[in-house]
């Protein structure tokens, strides 16, 4: 493919010899696939001595991932990141779709503020498609709702005041309702501020020996259960109510929708690779993963003790909301991945300016860029043997994909490796590393721990609904 | 680096890094024998006393380390032809030096005794080598603050040459031409086990001078 | 005849590799040695007519103090100018800080103007090692927030050793609102390093966190042994110490709902003649000051023959002088040629 730009139908693709990954379709396996005029024309799967040689630990063909939570912080603040950085980030990421959170300046709690960010997602250019949640309240202040209505007429795919929870049970119980009525979720970050006010740094050894403000589980397990309870108490007069928990970081939590879920309740949840592969040792300095900071008994490992401790302490680009949890949180988070408990893996992707963030752990702004590191860090966890790489890839195709539902206008929208659809799919070398740096991010947010490390994986090509997302500039497919 | 807390507590004094201490260098050309070396302190004990025409008012002050204990050997052999008992102090001049980065080599001190009022004495440095002159140019500061003597003089057991300061010895044990990759290593029985002086050839400047 | 009878011990040389010194925990017990020998040397320093030794003369010591604090902004200038070194003093309450200049703006500024040390307090966890990030010379902790305050903990256990020797397997008791103190934690590294029995009392809401962290010694309690213990049991934590160090206590605690009032802790806490009787009867009595006498000490434990607070500040200068003198050529590029 000489010479194809960004953006561009994809007139011919071949790819030989690959490992093919279809959550969709349930199957994996070595295969072939063409891509011819922006259609994934052929998906061919190899037997016997053709297949040969080829395993998950070579090149990889995936469906184009979804990412069901992003900060793209246009309009207001856009030196953190613009719609066009936030899609080029997402594509090298392997992202096709996003979907954008309303937290911007103004908030998008009507529709002129979303004609204003698809109007930018059209001038980028960028393939990758672009979904919006509208914000629950008018300003996300918790006061009155927003537009709900108007705003699912202009396509919004849900609802939240994200970066705080709904502020009342009553608003939270309202929403419910009339997003209910609309067939559409609302995506709930769960926090009990009452629990949180000053908190710096999840609360347990880390936070004690660091001398900084505990952030308890129990402001999030809180939260979650009077979520779920108030969702439970709708449920008959809204049966297409609909609550989606988003960046849960505690076993607490999980354990409650675990057990929502069993009831039968129609909630779903989702984690960030942050949660289930860093910890709060990555406070004090250490960058091991989550699943080398837990001792064969289940319990967190002391990283003073270790010598774990390489590189400087309260280092900003790990202050995140949720906090980076203890080892075995993260675990839970790892856990709820294999067993369905959690239905997505969502990036939170929070690009942050330098000014937010070069300034003391107590004043600096939440958040980690994450979107161009998400498969990355998920490929970690399946090179240790802590993940299948199939739910790997259906927590982040099939997974929100379902969170999402069945929307109009959108073909093929499972998610799929399917012969006859425009080709939306990633392309993935897991046998090579990268070496994530400043340069090498395409967002302009670098708050990233992840500075300086590699990470498995290199994402060769994005293609999103036929068009060219995002091309490694030194391999070739 | 960022070296992360382990608990010490069941360690004592065990550290990962050693400052070669000057007596570590025991190879090298000898190029004063044990009764080289006592045979020079008797000398320089009998020109001190004729430089002051008999006793009164002298001071002996070794510049830690090795001087120290050069200075006794001197004022015991003092006693020895004049039957008299000088006084004999230490002098630390770790905090006189005029280079900071030798802070982190050898940071530790070694103390400071005076056995008297300065005010008014002939006080007589001694020290094993005499190099560059930084160290006596270090050991008059410190003195000035303890007080005001009449008079300084400085024995050394070697001079080695390469003064970088208008500084000179009155009374030498030995004058030992050197270059400058090379050291002169002194060991003294009170402290090193054994009396000698070596010369050894090293890659690094000596950088106590 | 004067001999040769140094009291510091010649122990082997030991290299000073820190460029900074923002807690104790990184230190090791070697290290700690080796500052308690060269506060030595400074003490005999202090004791000359003329308290003053060129050593760190030509070097711009610039002191940075975000909260307001006289004794320990007062002990590291004279501890410098005791160096000869030439100080800088900067209040941030006076300074362009209030105008919403950023730390690291400010470090950039400081380093502009000269400092090749800078001694920094600051209100939040964690900023001095920001500064570190960003300047180019050494940065001295003098408290950061809830975190760490080594000067302190170095001259306590320097106070201790004065009068006890060594501490190990002596047992101190930190008695007061750890929770938010950085002397306690820098104390932790320190008296766990040394080989002490280390025992923490206060109220189970101040307390908390602490287990976790007593949690990662072994066989805590045992007399004459080292260890860490966390309790809210006065007595049991008093009984036979050979150190009481008593915590201040502030009235914005009960703001955050986590006392019930001043009175009440210091009924059940406050460290009085009654409960010290269960100490060791040499028992030496501390505190890091400022006192909220009637609080949790007692006015007339304060005063005691063994109480050394006042000692405390002297050792302070001398420790901060070590301190100084050591970071000043503490730079790990000047070990290489050994």
């Amino acid at each position: 493919m000489p010479d194809l730009r960004v953006g561009k139908m994809v007139p011919l693709l071949e790819i030989s010899r690959a490992w093919l990954v279809d959550p969709v379709g349930e199957r994996e396996g070595p295969g072939e696939i063409v891509v011819r005029d922006g259609i994934l024309e052929a998906v061919t799967w190899l037997q016997g001595a053709e297949a040969d040689g080829i395993g998950p630990d070579g090149v990889l063909v995936l469906p184009g991932f979804l990412d069901l939570h992003v900060h793209l912080r246009e309009p207001g603040n856009e030196d953190a990141e613009t719609v066009a950085s936030g899609l080029a980030a997402a594509a090298h990421g392997g992202f096709t779709t996003v979907c954008a959170m309303p937290n911007t300046t103004p908030a998008a709690d009507e529709p002129s503020v979303f004609a204003r960010v698809a109007g930018a997602a059209a001038a980028s250019g960028s393939p990758v498609e672009l979904l919006l949640h509208g914000a629950v309240t008018v300003g996300r202040g918790g006061e009155r709702l927003a537009a709900l209505g108007e705003l699912a007429d202009a396509g919004a795919v849900g609802f939240s005041d994200d970066g705080s929870p709904v502020k009342s049970a009553i608003i939270l119980r309202n929403a419910l309702l009339y997003a209910g009525m609309l067939g559409l979720p609302i995506v709930e970050h769960a926090e009990d501020v009452t629990l949180t006010a000053g908190a710096e740094a999840n609360e347990g050894l880390v936070a004690t020996i660091l001398g900084l403000k505990g952030w308890p589980a129990a402001a999030e397990i809180s939260a979650v259960e009077r979520a779920i309870a108030i969702l439970d108490s709708v449920r008959a007069d809204a049966p297409g109510a609909r609550l989606h928990l988003t960046h849960l970081s505690t076993a607490g939590a999980l354990d409650a929708v675990r057990r929502a879920k069993a009831a039968g309740l129609p909630v779903t949840c989702d984690v960030t690779p942050h949660h289930l592969g860093f910890t709060d040792e990555w406070v004090a300095g250490a960058r091991r993963w989550a699943w080398e900071a837990l001792d064969g008994a289940g319990t967190a490992r002391d990283p003073w003790a270790d010598g774990a401790l390489v590189t400087h302490p309260y280092g900003t680009a790990c202050r995140v909301n949720p906090p980076l949890r203890g080892a075995a949180d993260a675990a839970a988070c790892l856990a709820s991945l294999a067993d369905g408990t959690a239905d997505a893996v969502v990036t939170d992707h929070a690009p942050h300016t330098a000014v937010d963030k070069e300034t003391e752990f107590g004043l600096a702004a939440n958040g980690i860029s994450g979107v161009e590191l998400a498969f990355g860090v998920l490929l970690a966890a399946v090179a240790a043997g802590r993940l299948p790489l199939a739910r790997a890839v259906a927590a982040l195709t099939g997974g929100p994909a379902a969170v999402l539902g069945a929307r109009p206008g959108r073909r093929g929208g499972a998610r799929g490796l399917v012969e006859g659809e425009p080709a939306d799919l990633v392309v993935v070398d897991a046998g090579d590393r990268w070496l994530v740096t400043a340069d090498a991010l395409a967002s302009r947010g670098k708050n990233t721990p992840l500075l300086g490390r590699e990470l498995p994986g290199r994402i060769l090509l994005t293609v999103a609904q036929g068009r060219l997302a995002y091309r490694d500039a030194a391999g070739d497919a | 680096m960022w070296r992360p807390f382990k608990d010490r507590s069941g360690e004592a004094g065990k550290e990962d890094a050693r400052v070669t201490s000057r007596a570590r260098l025991m190879d090298g050309r000898q190029i004063m024998t044990a009764d080289e070396i006592r045979r020079a302190v008797i000398r320089i004990s009998h020109e001190l006393v004729e430089k002051q025409a008999g006793t009164d008012g002298l001071v002996l002050l070794g510049i830690q380390r090795r001087g120290v204990p050069l200075a006794h050997r001197i004022a015991v052999a003092v006693e020895e032809h004049e039957g008299v008992t000088l006084p004999v102090g230490a002098l630390d001049i770790t905090f006189y030096r005029d280079d900071l980065s030798l802070i982190a080599q050898q940071p530790v001190v070694k103390g400071t005794q005076l056995p008297m009022d300065l005010n008014g004495r002939t006080v007589v440095l001694v020290d094993d080598v005499l190099y560059t002159g930084r160290t006596i140019r270090a050991a008059m500061d410190a003195l000035v603050d303890f007080g005001r003597p009449r008079a300084i003089r400085l024995a050394v057991l070697v001079d080695r040459g390469h003064r970088e300061l208008p500084i000179r010895a009155d009374h030498v044990g030995k004058n030992v031409p050197t270059s400058s990759d090379e050291v002169v290593e002194v060991a003294l029985v009170e402290i090193d086990g054994e009396d000698a002086v070596r010369i050894e050839r090293v890659d690094a400047p000596d950088p106590t001078a | 005849m004067a001999t040769n009878t140094s009291r510091i011990p010649t122990t082997p040389d030991v290299a000073w590799r820190q460029k900074h010194l923002l807690d104790v925990d990184v230190l090791s017990l070697a290290e700690i040695q080796l500052v308690m020998r060269t506060t030595d040397a400074m003490k005999e320093v202090l004791a000359r007519p003329i308290s003053k030794v060129p050593a760190l003369r030509g070097t711009n010591v610039t002191i940075l103090f975000y909260e307001a604090s006289t004794r320990t902004r007062v002990s590291f200038e004279v501890a410098a100018k005791n160096l000869s070194a030439d100080v800088v003093n900067i209040a941030a309450s006076s300074s362009s800080v209030t105008k919403g200049e950023s730390l690291v703006d400010t470090i950039r500024t400081v380093e502009a103007l000269g400092a090749d040390m800078i001694v920094m307090r600051h209100g939040t966890s964690g900023a001095p090692y920001l500064a570190a990030e960003v300047f180019s010379g050494s940065i001295l902790n003098g408290g950061d927030g809830w975190h760490a305050h080594p000067s302190q903990a170095l001259l306590d256990l320097y106070t201790m050793r004065t009068h006890l020797g060594d501490v190990r397997g002596k047992k101190v008791v930190i008695l007061g609102d750890v929770l938010h103190s950085r002397v306690a934690r820098s104390n932790v590294w320190s008296l766990t390093a040394a080989g002490a029995n280390l025992w923490i009392c206060g109220p189970t809401t101040i307390l908390r966190g602490f287990d976790a962290w007593a949690g990662r010694w072994a066989g805590g309690g045992a007399p004459g042994h080292a260890g860490f213990t966390v309790t809210s049991d006065v007595d049991a934590a008093l009984r036979d110490a050979d150190v009481v160090m008593a915590l201040r206590l502030q009235r914005e605690r009960m703001d955050g709902g986590l006392l019930p009032s001043l009175r009440e802790y210091a009924a059940r806490f406050g460290l009085t003649r009654e409960r010290l009787a269960v100490a060791k009867p040499a028992a030496l009595v501390m505190h890091p000051g400022p006192m909220n006498e009637g609080v949790e000490i007692a006015p007339d434990v304060a005063v005691l023959d063994r109480s050394v607070i006042t000692e405390q500040v002297t050792n302070g200068v001398a420790v901060r002088m070590a301190l100084l003198y050591l970071l000043a050529g503490g730079h790990p590029e000047a070990v290489t040629n050994a």
